[in-house]
């Protein structure tokens, strides 16, 4: 998301009648793929696992738009 | 010098005292036509900023584009998310808010500039009577206040210059026997049509300055350097259809036109790292990729 302050600190601001430039954008850009790399260690004696991952849109606290859900069963044993 | 000199030089200067004359008359005539068309006295009650704008009366010829309006945000730009009028709590409460015991006024509204164009033409009463409408939560009056068709097709449809009065602005000229005079401008299919409201960031000729949208700005210095071809109607007024997505109520919907427009891979790999002998780490490695196809940032505001 843009991220603005009132150009007056460095506090981020919140609300039309505080913020006034931007001082970090973490939004999707047009043309730039945006990628991540999380590793997740296995819990001890743990081979298995489901991986969900969920993209969502927020645009006020709890106000939740589902976007992409992606479910993927992984396991380290390489037969399964 | 002979008599017939005399008069001849007489009569051409008679001629051209009333040609003097004429050209005056003439100019104060032509330069009021134009003020008039040119100036909108500005209204003193919030009925009257209705009626300025009122475009009902498009819906008979253009029924199919005015269904299609009524369903867009431009139909309810002071209702936010949920059908709340979002001004409330700026009034409520910060910079913009109105004392108590004290009346709104044109000061109260920058976010008018956007939210309602046509704000430029009220005076204090207005605002006043707006803000009271506000604060009472009174939603019906509230929502008389849209973004109507000549709010586009007149006082946002020219850039060069100001709109004529009473004109209709579209994608042709069209004889006046169509009911309204109407006239092309190539500004309607033009991005910038878009972006006089969709945002450049702050906003800095108010006593109070805001920003709130900049969506054009993310447009002009993201996507078209990136080569991007679209103009803004391409994208959300496809075939000239007036819904003008997204419809933050529609919820299935924006989550729908979200999926499309960032699609999103995922990659996993199940292994065991082993840093060093004996050091043995299992872990999955997830990959995701979301690749952007709107003309903006996503998201904006």
């Amino acid at each position: 998301m843009p991220q603005a302050t009132d150009s007056r600190s460095n506090q981020m601001m919140l609300g039309p009648d505080k913020k006034l430039g931007l001082i970090r954008d973490t939004s999707i850009q047009p043309f730039a793929p945006k990628e991540e790399t999380i590793e997740i260690p296995f819990p001890t004696g743990v081979t298995n696992a489901v991986i969900k991952v969920e993209l969502t849109y927020q645009p006020r606290p709890g106000n939740i738009y589902p976007i992409h859900k992606v479910v993927r069963n992984v396991s380290l044993d390489q037969t399964k | 010098m002979p008599d017939k000199a005399l008069i001849m030089l007489r009569r051409r200067s008679i001629d051209l005292r009333w040609a003097v004359i004429f050209s005056i008359i003439f100019f104060l005539f032509f330069d009021g036509v134009t003020a008039r068309c040119d100036s909108t006295e500005k209204v003193s009650t919030l009925n009257e900023l209705i009626t300025l704008f009122d475009s009902s009366s498009c819906k008979e010829c253009h029924e199919k584009i005015y269904e299609q309006w009524e369903k867009s945000h431009h139909a309810r730009p002071l209702m936010g998310l949920d059908d709340e009028i979002f001004m409330t709590k700026y009034l409520k409460n910060g910079v913009l808010a109105v004392k108590p015991g004290v009346k709104g006024t044109k000061k109260n509204f920058p976010c008018f500039k956007c939210h309602l164009p046509q704000f430029k033409y009220a005076t204090d009463e207005v605002a006043a009577e707006i803000a009271d409408a506000i604060l009472r939560d009174d939603k019906a009056s509230v929502r008389q206040l849209t973004i109507s068709c000549m709010v586009c097709h007149n006082e946002k449809a020219v850039v060069h210059g100001r709109p004529a009065k009473n004109v209709v602005y579209g994608n042709r000229d069209l004889p006046e026997d169509t009911g309204h005079v109407v006239k092309k401008s190539p500004l309607l299919k033009n991005s910038l049509m878009c972006g006089q409201c969709h945002g450049l960031g702050p906003n800095l000729e108010f006593e109070t300055p805001i920003q709130c949208a900049t969506l054009y700005g993310s447009y002009l210095h993201a996507y078209i350097p990136s080569g991007g071809t679209q103009t803004c109607q391409e994208c959300h007024m496809k075939d000239g259809n007036h819904y003008m997505p997204p419809n933050f109520n529609n919820r299935e919907e924006l989550s729908e036109r979200l999926r499309q427009s960032l699609p999103m891979e995922v990659q996993t790999l199940t292994y065991i790292f082993e840093p060093k002998e004996g050091d043995s780490r299992p872990m999955v490695v997830v990959k995701t990729k979301i690749t952007s196809k709107a003309g903006h940032r996503i998201p904006d505001g």
